[in-house]
């Protein structure tokens, strides 16, 4: 089969077209074949060695397709079925091997795309607001890289819980679509300060949450834009990881609340993960939540969309077909 | 007035009986004649200088007595009335003048030594209890320096509350008071290992939450103890400051919540102050709060409560008596 193999870690180009095997299922897993597969921040991570595995690796942790053949201890899913899933590692390729408790059914109502996208920015955005700080009515969040993959989804949903959001983008067209998917305010950081712009939207008083994937470069300013006993959910690093924090900074800044916070914690059992998925397709299902679906390319073309993702060119997600 | 004073911060030896004007109202400050001043570990951090103040300093956080001056704007305060407060600094002395917003009412069936014993430690254990992590009936929660000031209250209120406590303590005579207070387990760290010991009891789960007062040697292994998505609650420091960490850990460890909360940023506005402190008093008044002010120490023996608060000998409040 047609895949993506890494076999040293580094730049974009190291994603290689390769042949190889189809895998065989071990005893829980099923095999599936990828319609689409679904391109991470996390992807380049691993690909570039900031996260660690064993090279070579077959990128991607996300897709949607079909099921074409089940271990023998498989009891979750048949052969035939359409699933979707996140967090097995291999799905940059025509075929993958997944554990059965990552599967989850795609109903007719969705398509392959909106699964895709549903999965790990989905249920990023999904236990963002409601578990990791459980997003109320008439609290304000702030909600970095907006018009990202996970950004223009907690803005959705912040908006549809009733929560005042402040978006932060880098250019106008993200701002606009950070807007129209309900953002009360929009702020541009490579023109503006978020930290002063973000004092004067909320009168000094700061936000009461921090929905944070960008890491490094928003840290500090983060800590200073919270109100009293605030909270900040640090979920990803795409600026870069964090540099060490100082406990005492938090109790300085307003005994704030930090979590750093990981998926693979939110959805750690099938019934969560369920819960999660089928909450999730119900709102893209019924036209409440919009998967912005910003670019498709061939299987063979992984590393632009790699370039693309870090080059941070399009607001949406990016999708691979094999 | 006889007062202690901190002339260059240092050892107990640093703190020295000084005769001092007694000071006047400023027309926002009443002044109060000390009945006792309680003893905090606070104290020891700026009298050490690990927190910053200007010297010469009074040094202590916490007072009761009665009004003997009322500056010329305060009308929340007469003479004569019984008054308890936590503010900065100045009570280690015969007089103290505060700002008015910040002194409580200390009700009938609350003694003055009762007052000055847990306006500081007693509203910290109800913060913590109530607001940073609310603990339920049900939770687990792993509580350090459990017979200490703060230690024997929270554990008092947590058991109320129906948690299931386990407790740290150094000695077997702690290890009774712990017990005495409601502690449902209890571990002698100088004898087991607090990590080892925590995850049997908890059949390996973890703990739902760490009340963490000592910080550099526990907090590492209270972040392997908690479940995940469980609270590391740090709010003090008695064995050395946590240095700055990776925040990546806190995602390897379970996506972990991280706050080191003060008392300062739970009694901001007089109303709040008004309502923990009276939750506090009414627990002692209907005899749901049992303290223990074993030692009392005359104010010109300063030195020797602090070198017995270092030593670790004391359990319960230490009180200083002008």
């Amino acid at each position: 089969m047609k895949a993506i193999r890494v076999e040293h870690i580094g730049g974009p180009e190291v994603l290689q077209l390769v042949d190889v095997p189809i895998p065989q299922a071990k005893a829980a897993e099923a095999v599936v074949k990828v319609n689409v597969a679904g391109v991470n921040s996390i992807d380049t991570q691993f690909r570039d060695g900031r996260l660690r595995t064993p090279v070579p690796f077959i990128p991607g942790h996300e897709g949607a397709g079909v099921i074409t053949a089940v271990g023998p201890q498989v009891k979750a899913v048949r052969g035939g079925d359409r699933v979707a899933w996140s967090g097995t590692l291999g799905s940059y390729a025509e075929y993958v091997a997944a554990p059965e408790e990552h599967l989850v059914p795609v109903p007719h109502s969705i398509t392959d795309d909106q699964a895709t996208a549903a999965m790990v920015h989905g249920l990023t955005a999904h236990y963002l607001v409601n578990d990791a700080h459980k997003l109320k009515a008439g609290e304000t969040a702030l909600v970095h890289a907006a018009a990202g993959g996970v950004g223009l989804l907690v803005v959705q949903m912040a908006h549809a819980i009733g929560a005042r959001v402040i978006g932060t983008a880098s250019s106008d067209e993200k701002a606009q679509l950070a807007r129209e998917a309900g953002a009360d305010a929009v702020i541009i950081f490579t023109r503006q300060d978020f930290e002063a712009e973000v004092k004067r939207l909320t009168a000094g008083k700061g936000v009461d949450v921090v929905y944070d994937g960008v890491g490094k470069a928003t840290f500090e300013k983060n800590l200073n834009v919270m109100r009293l006993r605030g909270m900040l959910v640090l979920y990803g690093m795409s600026s870069g990881a964090v540099p060490p924090v100082d406990p005492a900074k938090l109790s300085e800044k307003g005994s704030l609340y930090m979590a750093r916070t990981t998926l693979a914690h939110f959805t750690a059992t099938r019934e969560e993960l369920l819960a999660r998925t089928s909450a999730l397709f119900a709102m893209i299902a019924d036209g409440r939540l919009h998967m912005r679906i910003a670019k498709k390319y061939p299987l063979a073309d992984a590393a632009q969309s790699h370039r693309d993702l870090e080059g941070r060119h399009f607001a949406g997600k990016l999708l691979l077909v094999p | 007035m006889k007062a202690i004073q901190v002339k260059q911060v240092g050892g107990p030896e640093a703190m020295q009986m000084v005769d001092l004007p007694v000071p006047e109202p400023k027309s926002n400050e009443a002044v109060i004649k000390l009945a006792a001043s309680g003893v905090n570990f606070i104290d020891v951090y700026y009298r050490e200088g690990r927190y910053k103040a200007p010297v010469p300093l009074i040094p202590g956080q916490e007072g009761a007595g009665e009004v003997v001056a009322v500056g010329r704007d305060v009308t929340s305060v007469k003479n004569g009335e019984r008054v308890a407060w936590t503010a900065a600094l100045g009570c280690y002395a015969e007089y103290a003048a505060v700002a008015a917003d910040r002194l409580v009412r200390i009700p009938p069936g609350v003694s003055d030594q009762q007052a000055a014993a847990t306006m500081l430690q007693g509203m910290t254990a109800h913060y913590l209890l109530y607001d940073t992590f609310p603990l339920k009936r049900g939770d687990t929660a792993l509580v350090h320096a459990a017979a200490g000031g703060v230690g024997l209250l929270l554990v008092q209120m947590a058991h109320e509350i129906g948690a299931r406590i386990i407790a740290t303590v150094s000695t077997e005579e702690k290890a009774k008071l712990a017990r005495g207070a409601g502690a449902d387990e209890v571990i002698l760290y100088t004898q087991q290992d607090f990590e080892a010991e925590t995850k049997r009891l908890t059949d390996g789960k973890g703990v739902d939450v760490v009340y963490d007062s000592v910080g550099k040697t526990t907090f590492e292994k209270g972040l392997n103890l908690l479940r995940p998505r469980g609270m590391m609650v740090l709010f003090g420091g008695s064995s050395g400051a946590v240095p700055p960490f990776d925040p990546i850990i806190l995602t390897q460890k379970g996506s972990l919540y991280l706050t080191r909360p003060s008392l300062g940023n739970y009694i901001a506005t007089r109303e709040e102050l008004v309502s923990r402190s009276g939750a506090v008093f009414g627990m002692i008044a209907a005899g749901k709060l049992k303290l223990r002010i074993e030692h009392t120490y005359p104010l010109a023996e300063a030195q020797r409560a602090h070198r017995d608060l270092e030593g670790r000998k004391t359990t319960g409040k230490l009180l200083l008596i002008p």
